[in-house]
């Protein structure tokens, strides 16, 4: 296994560089640059500001500029908050998606994995279509609906909870965005769950088993729940990538300082390198999330080993 | 804000500028009657998270409202608009292209060091120099001696006409009459620097912990797109009429988020409404709801180089038949007022212009529009091609644009939206034919409108030029006799719109929401409210 692991962290390696190499000609070829505004800056003032952060240089020398830094652990300045560099941003904004993102997938896989198992041992009965419509509403109503709704009645209605905003992982400011998140991803993980469940229970050696006149329980846990948590592994690696990286709408919605805006503000701005750091840092995530999820499939299935 | 009521403010404060001054009277002085809250905290939204708070790197609205407060110059402005002063006690004119300001000597640096002359002189100088690259070096440096040459690396920043005379006596030398002086240091670009502390952290200076700074408030906490907090600066020299003990700003750019956390009591104060929410909110909150105009323009861009729109009957014609009163009062419907001209009411140094035909029945200019598009051999069905950001608000108001055009005159427009700075790269290379655009002044003066349409200006994305005019303005910015400057300007001003070079809209207006308790909110014409103006009435 631990070759394995290294084969795949050496294979990182490429991916990184063609990810960073595409993406630096794409935002270099997107038009409006870091220093067009609404005052246009004369051009003077353009010529310094390009000259300070090498752009001035040809194309081909910015970039290999860039890789240089970047092999020293540099992400660079940022072309737009002057006073912090593409490290300081990233590193402020990684435990934050990290906290709300990574804190949301795991209470959800917990709550998904159990809303599945019940609703397939009950099939077809009301808490299983009642886990069913749950699942529909969380998988139909986009984040902006939804999120605002919750702020409606738990900040607005209720009081109990701030609208929005952050302050220094303080709980209260992240009960909200986390139900958000977690409400989205249990309609995933329940609706997968529920259906390989119902096809395991289904299965030969689920019938031996209850042939022997095993319980119920030691059934379910013991023999069903690890090959049916088979198809849940597959989708909880996007589901978290999504919720560390992308969660652009539950970050605007509650004025979090989290990676997904900052990659949108970051595009939005052209600031080519907030935005190359966080392509570095989003292909790391997504690699090792993979890693782990292929990892994850060798412990729950004896027929597979690396 | 009454046309009257704003003319007198803006002609008061250059009546402030032109006569020097001493003993003012203060702002932030809390009216007789009204009680003031034990806790004197605000928390106000500033609507995206600053670029620096380095002042000569702040650019946008959020960065200058911050460091507004962190920072004092020669001179402030009150949430009138008026010019106050600030580090200096008061100022002179001593001839044409000479200011001499007399700095207090009780102005003081947050680690309780002296605020001297010298201080202005590194500040202006890090300000122009090009290592800096400060993207406002041009547009406010050009009015000091060798500024502009120093920025494009023609001259050394010590050449700058700026010079400590003793400790508290600073001279400043323009390359030609600026009259609104004191209104432009006023702008924390031109604030002073704390030299030991720039060298000692570099880039880091102005982080908590290590920034000295000499305005109202000192800072506390920054923490990335989440939230800057302030505190009273206990060294400031005008503490006793400093009321707010502590100022949280928050970088939501959401509107509707922003409401939110207004109406859960978590945000004093609502920067922006979002869309089409104006009449809503302002039944809902009918003492909250704030709303004056500022010096500020919406307009449409015409390329006067595109070959329909180089000719001047086509760019009238899609102007006269624009009916702003109903752009105004039902498409954006938040209290904005017409434009006519590239001058908005309330600019100091020039006289807002206007046509003959906003007088005329709707039906009059149509018939003389059409009748001007004929003659310019424009047949109806011809297409135009208009350009915007992608907004709600922009949106509404380009069909509606379009909608006028179509029904009017039979032209067919394309609507073209496009990312901001897709748009802002196609405007300032001139790549487009009608784009929107707006203008919100620098200092207030006619010449950050000037800059709109004049001949080669960086700002001027219609590309027009008129010869005529531009004399007229040289002529008007060398004459240190300020009536004639004005009449000067009005005069290019007319002659100019006259070219019709845009389409003038609306005069922006900042809608708002700011909490009843929320004291000291005033008319400021440039939409400005420092803290040290501001203060928490008991609720």
């Amino acid at each position: 296994m631990w070759s394995y692991t290294f084969r795949r962290v050496l294979a990182t390696i490429p991916t990184l560089l063609a990810v960073i190499t595409v993406c630096y000609l794409l935002l270099h070829l997107t038009p409006g640059g870091p220093f067009d505004g609404e005052r246009k800056v004369s051009a003077a003032v353009l010529a310094n500001l390009q000259a300070k952060y090498h752009l001035d240089l040809p194309l081909w020398q910015q970039y290999l500029y860039y890789i240089k830094s970047l092999l020293q652990g540099d992400l660079g300045a940022s072309f737009r908050y002057a006073d912090w560099s593409v490290n300081d941003l990233v590193g402020k904004a990684l435990p934050v998606s990290a906290a709300i993102g990574g804190g949301a997938i795991v209470i959800s896989l917990f709550i998904g994995v159990a809303l599945g198992i019940v609703a397939a041992l009950r099939q077809n009965s009301l808490i299983d279509y009642l886990v069913m419509l749950l699942g529909n509403i969380g998988g139909a109503f986009p984040s902006f609906v939804l999120g605002p709704v919750l702020v409606m009645v738990f900040a607005i209605g209720l009081e109990w909870l701030p609208a929005g905003g952050w302050d220094d992982f303080a709980l209260r400011y992240m009960v909200l965005p986390m139900a958000l998140l977690v409400f989205i991803n249990i309609s995933t993980i329940g609706r997968v769950m529920r259906g390989s469940m119902i096809e395991v229970l289904g299965s030969n050696f689920i019938r031996t088993a209850r042939a022997k006149g095993l319980p119920m329980r030691t059934i379910v846990l013991r023999h069903a729940l690890k090959p049916a948590l088979m198809p849940v592994v597959s989708v909880i690696g996007p589901l978290a990538i999504s919720s560390i990286t992308a969660a652009v709408v539950t970050e605007t919605v509650f004025g979090l300082p989290g990676l997904g805006k900052l990659i949108v503000n970051g595009a939005a701005n052209r600031d080519y390198t907030l935005v190359l750091g966080l392509v570095v840092l989003v292909t790391v995530i997504t690699v090792v999330l993979n890693l782990l999820v292929d990892l994850a499939y060798a412990l729950l299935d004896p027929k597979i080993r690396y | 804000m009454s046309h009257n009521k704003s003319l007198r403010v803006a002609a008061a404060a250059v009546a402030l500028a032109l006569a020097g001054t001493t003993g003012f009277a203060m702002a932030a002085q809390v009216p007789a009657g009204v009680k003031l809250a034990a806790k004197q905290e605000l928390t106000r939204n500033t609507g995206s998270e600053p670029e620096s708070l380095d002042p000569v790197l702040a650019e946008s609205v959020p960065a200058n409202t911050i460091t507004a407060d962190l920072f004092e110059g020669l001179t402030a402005t009150d949430s009138f608009g008026k010019v106050m002063p600030g580090v200096a006690e008061s100022w002179k004119q001593t001839s044409p292209t000479t200011w001499v300001f007399k700095l207090r000597k009780n102005a003081k640096w947050s680690d309780g060091s002296a605020v001297t002359a010298s201080d202005f002189v590194y500040g202006w100088q890090r300000f122009v120099e090009p290592k800096t690259a400060s993207p406002y070096a041009s547009t406010y440096g050009i009015f000091i001696q060798n500024g502009k040459e120093i920025t494009e690396g023609k001259k050394p920043a010590s050449s700058l006409g700026v010079k400590a005379v003793d400790k508290y006596t600073l001279e400043v030398q323009t390359p030609y009459p600026v009259p609104f002086m004191p209104s432009l240091v006023a702008n924390t670009q031109l604030a002073p620097l704390p030299k030991a502390t720039i060298d000692k952290f570099g880039k880091d200076w102005t982080k908590p912990g290590k920034m000295v700074s000499n305005g109202a408030f000192a800072l506390k906490d920054w923490q990335v797109n989440s939230k800057i907090v302030v505190e009273k600066n206990a060294q400031y020299w005008d503490l006793k009429n400093v009321q707010l003990a502590k100022i949280t700003y928050l970088p939501i750019e959401d509107h509707n988020a922003d409401v939110k956390l207004y109406e859960s009591g978590e945000n004093d104060w609502v920067l922006e409404l979002p869309s089409g929410t104006y009449d809503k909110y302002k039944a809902q909150y009918p003492k909250e709801i704030r709303n004056a105009p500022f010096l500020g323009l919406r307009y449409y861009s015409l390329n006067n180089k595109d070959p329909l729109l180089k000719d001047v009957r086509v760019r009238k014609a899609l102007s006269m038949v624009l009916d702003r009163d109903i752009l105004a009062k039902k498409v954006t419907a938040d209290g904005q007022s017409p434009a006519y001209s590239a001058i908005v009411t309330g600019t100091a140094g020039a006289d807002v212009t206007s046509y003959d035909w906003v007088k005329w029945p709707m039906a009059k200019r149509v018939e003389e529009a059409k009748k001007l598009l004929a003659e310019a051999g424009v047949k109806p069905g011809t297409k135009l091609k208009f350009a915007y950001n992608t907004s709600d608000y922009h949106k509404k108001m380009a069909i509606f644009a379009a909608s006028e055009w179509k029904s009017k005159l039979g032209l067919n427009t394309e609507l073209e939206s496009l990312e901001f700075k897709v748009l802002l790269k196609k405007r300032h290379d001139a790549d487009y034919q009608i784009a929107r655009n707006g203008w919100n002044a620098d200092y207030n003066d006619a010449t950050t409108f000037l800059a709109l349409v004049q001949c080669d200006n960086d700002q001027n994305d219609n590309k027009n030029c008129n010869a005529k005019a531009e004399a007229l303005i040289k002529q008007g910015s060398d004459t240190t006799d300020q009536a004639k400057r004005k009449q000067l300007f009005t005069q290019a001003v007319k002659m100019i719109m006259d070219d019709y070079p845009m389409i003038p809209l609306l005069q922006y207006t900042a809608p708002r929401l700011v909490k009843s308790y929320v004291g000291g909110y005033g008319k400021n014409p440039m939409d400005r409210y420092r803290g040290k103006d501001l203060y928490i009435i008991q609720h």
